[in-house]
């Protein structure tokens, strides 16, 4: 155990905070959940990839940098330092870019990986439907063969991303003779195929960031498959765990809130709960722990080893840490929460933290899914029904 | 920066573990619970796996080694409900004497004929004292009345220990809850079926599984000297008390009526986790340490900082 930056780190780290420094955006961004923020974050991703900042882990061949986890965690911690804008292209870097690169071929590596660094092509996903959300086994969207293409037809749902997107990814059932976990296959496709219908969804804050998905007789070309025909689930499940272990929650991000609460909780105190201390001081502990705990899994990964079943422990942390965070501050706000901009004009981000936080839990395989899988797959517990 | 505890000092943890769990199972506890709570062939088993002298420099015939080996042995010690004063002399005191440069006990307390009591202004008794004792709730521990002087390193060494059993204990119980619930039918099934206790068992795995992070980086703040360490020791102790916490009351309500009784073994390890939770420091004297230090503007926070 060496708890101590090296010195090539820290330089690493002071060459992001300079760089961050010269271009994060003074003002934030209008949320990217509308169409004009939506093109603002695509811009500060071809801002990020012009400084070749895209995706530091990735081999230089890809738009990366080649740099390991450890760099990377820094990245993320001095990117949120920054207060840089949330990521438009988070489904494609974080979740599909590691999963083309464990499942794909090289014609698809090169295909789709560098223009993804390069926040040329922002992608969506496209998981759930409207009778598969938790349960993602009973997804009946079909892809059916028809010599080099496939023909889907289906519906998609809650897809996050998809009302301004390029590209999206999702499993299909392949096979229709197959239930549940078999015969589903993993196909990437262009947004913009003829036969695609998107109809935006209204969020809870007002805005529409995700989508439905109608597919009426889309065709797409056989080799958009990643990893073989009938082998969806598997890379669905890679993709989930890149979602809910390292990827795409760092913890610089919570660290960040919880640096932002203290100062809130600095300029309230004279009026603040005893209650609102313990959950400030609570808020630095545990995006503390949730570091130390990000620090020391990608360790293991460095040294060989992978994440399982463990990621459900981190989605439940992280989720519920943030949710935490913005309800103390909500509490701290007092009557000035409900504000959607304060007296000086500044946009209450408290508020809109808040209304997002309460979307994690939720997305990514709601907690309970994730209590679940914690409790069959880690702790050994029957399953639901098992008898 | 490399957070992982090395192969060998994960081997080292793994041949205790199993020594207690061979040497020191829940029949262990109750002879001593029935026949006096120490016993000298527990503690020169202890003796003969090095463990007395893990902390002791090599020039005295010790293993040398750091806190945070240590922490990891003192979590075994928790797992296991171990009785004998073990962390608090070989743990707390040699590396308590080190700092102060006395080495004069160190070949007594490696051969295990010197176990040290260690008083302070914290607690209101001394574990493992001479004297009259006070009862704790605690069948295994001993505690007699004294108080000591405020030697803050002394204070971080035992709550820092503390916190390392608490986490050791924290997953005994959890298991056992497992066991149970895998075991116990009821309605044609066994209860770990049920996701009413299924979540509530998920929940303890969460806090302990980051819990455990926070103590090993105490331990090695104390080991490197580093200025905040203070406030990494009370982290660690408001943590693994609440990890604790949680699973004791999660483990006794999936033990329903049975967890209520002296018969099954769980209370042991449970009333352990209520003494630790309290000594050296309660909950609300480490949050106030930290309350002071993060929301006072005393200690440097930003990305920069997470390991400082």
């Amino acid at each position: 155990m060496h708890l101590h930056y090296t010195p090539e780190q820290s330089a690493f780290r002071a060459e992001v905070r300079a760089w961050m420094e010269m271009h994060v955006p003074a003002e934030p961004l209008i949320t990217l959940e509308c169409r004009e923020g939506y093109d603002q974050h695509v811009e500060w991703e071809r801002t990020l990839a012009a400084g070749n900042w895209g995706m530091v882990t990735w081999p230089e061949e890809f738009g990366g940098r080649g740099l390991d986890l450890i760099q990377w965690l820094i990245f993320e911690e001095e990117y949120f330092r920054a207060g840089a804008p949330n990521r438009a292209n988070q489904n494609g870097i974080f979740l599909l870019g590691p999963t083309i690169m464990e499942f794909g071929t090289e014609e698809q590596k090169q295909r789709f990986l560098t223009p993804m660094a390069k926040g040329e092509v922002v992608w969506a996903q496209a998981w759930s439907e409207p009778g598969a959300g938790s349960d993602m086994a009973a997804i009946s969207s079909k892809a059916v063969r028809d010599g080099n293409q496939y023909v889907i037809n289906g519906q998609k749902t809650w897809s996050s991303r998809a009302a301004f997107a390029d590209w999206g990814f999702g499993i299909f059932r392949t096979d229709p003779d197959s239930k549940r976990h078999k015969g589903l296959t993993f196909i990437l496709f262009d947004l913009n195929t003829p036969g695609i219908t998107r109809r935006p969804i209204r969020q809870l804050h007002g805005e529409t960031g995700f989508a439905e998905l109608f597919f009426d007789d889309v065709r797409v070309p056989v080799e958009n498959c990643l990893a073989g025909e009938g082998e969806g689930w598997n890379v669905a499940m890679a993709t989930a765990g890149f979602e809910r272990g390292l990827m795409l929650r760092s913890p610089g991000r919570f660290q960040a809130t919880a640096r932002r609460l203290i100062e809130l909780y600095r300029r309230h105190q004279a009026e603040a709960a005893p209650s609102a201390r313990e959950a400030v001081s609570q808020a630095w502990m545990a995006a503390q722990a949730y570091a130390y705990n990000t620090y020391s899994v990608a360790a293991k990964i460095i040294a060989g080893g992978k994440i399982g079943a463990e990621a459900s422990l981190n989605k439940i942390f992280w989720s519920e840490l943030d949710r935490s965070m913005h309800r103390t501050a909500m509490q701290l706000l007092g009557a000035c929460a409900e504000l959607k901009t304060f007296d000086d004009g500044s946009v209450n981000q408290w508020l809109e933290g808040y209304i997002f936080s309460l979307s994690g839990p939720i997305y990514a395989g709601s907690n309970e899914v994730q209590r679940n899988i914690t409790a069959e797959r880690l702790l050994g517990l029957p399953r639901v029904g098992a008898g | 920066m490399d957070f992982r505890f090395s192969e060998d000092q994960l081997a080292l943890a793994e041949s205790v573990r199993e020594f207690l769990a061979d040497t020191h199972g829940p029949q262990v506890l109750r002879h001593l619970d029935k026949d006096g709570p120490r016993d000298p062939n527990i503690w020169q088993g202890l003796v003969d796996m090095g463990l007395t002298g893990l902390m002791v420099p090599e020039e005295f015939g010790g293993l040398g080694l750091g806190l945070a080996e240590a922490a990891l042995i003192a979590a075994e010690c928790g797992r296991a409900c171990l009785a004998e004063p073990l962390v608090d002399t070989a743990f707390v005191a040699v590396p308590w004497l080190l700092a102060k440069g006395e080495t004069g006990q160190l070949a007594a307390i490696l051969a295990g004929v010197c176990r040290i009591p260690l008083p302070h202004a914290i607690n209101p008794w001394v574990a493992d004292g001479d004297g009259a004792h006070l009862k704790s709730v605690d069948p295994l521990r001993i505690l007699t009345k004294g108080t000591g002087g405020d030697d803050p390193h002394l204070l971080d060494l035992a709550a820092l220990m503390s916190a390392a059993q608490l986490v050791g204990l924290a997953d005994a119980m959890l298991a056992q809850a497992i066991e149970y619930a895998k075991i116990r039918t009821q309605f044609g099934q066994p209860i770990g079926a049920f996701q009413g206790l299924k979540h509530q068992l998920a929940s303890c795995a969460v806090a302990i599984e980051f819990a455990k992070p926070v103590v090993w980086r105490a331990a090695q703040a104390l080991q490197d000297e580093v200025p905040t360490r203070s406030i990494h020791v009370s982290h660690a102790k408001v943590a693994a008390t609440d990890a604790a916490t949680l699973t004791a009351e999660t483990a006794i309500q999936v033990h329903g009526a049975m967890g209520y009784t002296y018969e099954v073994d769980l209370h042991f390890w449970m009333k352990r986790t209520w003494a630790l939770s309290g000594a050296w420091g309660s909950r609300a004297f480490h949050l106030n340490r930290i309350d002071n230090a993060v929301l006072g503007d005393m200690l440097e926070l930003g990305p920069q900082a997470t390991f400082a």
